[in-house]
């Protein structure tokens, strides 16, 4: 087994910072309780799960009652992906029996890091019973040979 | 009854039921299931858990307050069920607690339900159900009924207190487990859990109208869900992953 390439000292601290970046991230949003919708952006955050296997990061969302044909997934630098989808139709805080607050929502949208670094531009979507599947080919910069 | 928990009874409890046990897990299976029984029988609330072991949290219904553990029921079924996920330290207790309290009211079978994740729950063209038992003739009641059953493995939750205790107590059990996304609300799952309740009970209710709103379900229980996830992650629920070592 080889080096496949020598990383610069740059690459290294860039690496560096980015995953404390991302151990902050999820070290806040433990800690911040916020509500799961944004009613001035009309907005509700869907539920998701990231997944890492040897080879790939498997992200799904939950998005119920959403238009297959509206769902738009933006990666956002080396690590993010924003999700965002139109609902089948408005829905209303009232339609939850929630009358202390008052607003309607009618699109899903998140954000999310994706934990190891991948290939963005390899990205692999499938959207099944509303679950919408992003498929990730990890990246591999370098192995350590065996002495 | 353990003395910070108290069971305050609404209404006259029946003797000779069958008492259920509908609590925030995998897929909440158990509460989208238990809900659905609620509306479809028409249960109403009979009693309820006041016990400061709980978060400080009530849940307002018709504007006003309940605990989040409740039990419905009408003259044949006892249903328990929590609106928000039960914290692992105070698990032991609360199950306990219910156990007794249908042990003393006469309970002729408890059942769990509640959910059994796979991977690729999205492709999954069929939801089996499976079951676990509190005692070998449960165990073959439920095998008689053709209801698979788990031989071999970990359960964590709710539900996994519920059958050694009854089975401590020599109380009839069992856990039915639909398969179920892990993360996500899964009303699909729950008519399967309710499907195999009736197969072992002949307490049948209409699943048709949980599929057809499963969509508003899955909207609505996203902070439950949430919430869920976080206890289910303090209490090591990815145990149930785990091939066990068997000691004979």
């Amino acid at each position: 087994m080889s080096t496949k390439r020598k990383r610069s000292i740059m690459d290294i601290l860039d690496d560096y910072f980015e995953e404390l970046e991302e151990k902050f991230e999820r070290w806040r949003e433990t800690l911040i309780e916020r509500p799961s919708w944004n009613q001035k952006a009309c907005e509700m955050e869907p539920l998701r799960y990231v997944r890492v296997t040897p080879t790939e990061v498997i992200v799904t969302v939950d998005l119920p009652l959403t238009k297959e044909n509206s769902i738009q997934v933006k990666p956002v630098g080396r690590s993010t992906i924003e999700i965002l989808a139109s609902m089948k139709r408005k829905v209303r805080f009232s339609d939850f029996g929630i009358t202390h607050h008052k607003g309607e929502f009618q699109k899903l949208h998140c954000q999310l890091r994706v934990p190891v670094p991948v290939y963005m531009d390899k990205m692999g979507l499938r959207f099944k019973k509303g679950i919408l599947e992003i498929r990730l080919p990890r990246k591999h910069q370098y192995t350590i040979p065996i002495e | 009854m353990s003395e910070e928990i108290k069971i305050i009874e609404k209404k006259e409890i029946p003797s000779d039921a069958i008492m259920l046990f509908g609590f925030p897990d995998v897929g909440l299976v158990g509460v989208i299931a238990a809900s659905h029984l609620v509306e479809q029988l028409n249960l109403v609330e009979v009693a309820y858990i006041d016990s400061k072991l709980l978060q400080p949290l009530i849940v307002l219904h018709e504007g006003l307050p309940h605990s989040s553990i409740r039990i419905f029921g009408n003259h044949n079924i006892l249903l328990a069920v929590s609106e928000t996920p039960i914290s692992a330290s105070a698990i032991y207790q609360i199950m306990d607690a219910l156990i007794d309290w249908g042990k003393n009211k006469k309970a002729k079978m408890m059942i769990s339900l509640s959910g059994i994740p796979i991977e690729d729950r999205q492709d999954a063209k069929e939801l089996k159900v499976f079951a676990a038992a509190s005692s070998p003739e449960m165990l073959k009641k439920v095998q008689d009924k053709g209801i698979e059953t788990l031989m071999e493995g970990y359960m964590v939750g709710p539900q996994a207190i519920m059958l050694l205790r009854c089975a401590q107590i020599g109380l009839p059990a069992i856990t039915l487990l639909a398969q179920c996304f892990l993360n996500y609300p899964d009303p699909e799952a729950a008519a399967e859990v309710l499907k195999g309740l009736a197969t072992m009970t002949g307490v049948k209710v209409d699943t048709a109208k949980l599929l057809e709103k499963g969509e508003e379900i899955r909207l609505k229980a996203r902070d439950v869900m949430k919430r869920t996830q976080q206890e289910m992650s303090s209490m090591k629920k990815s145990q149930e992953y785990d091939i066990p070592v068997y000691v004979s």
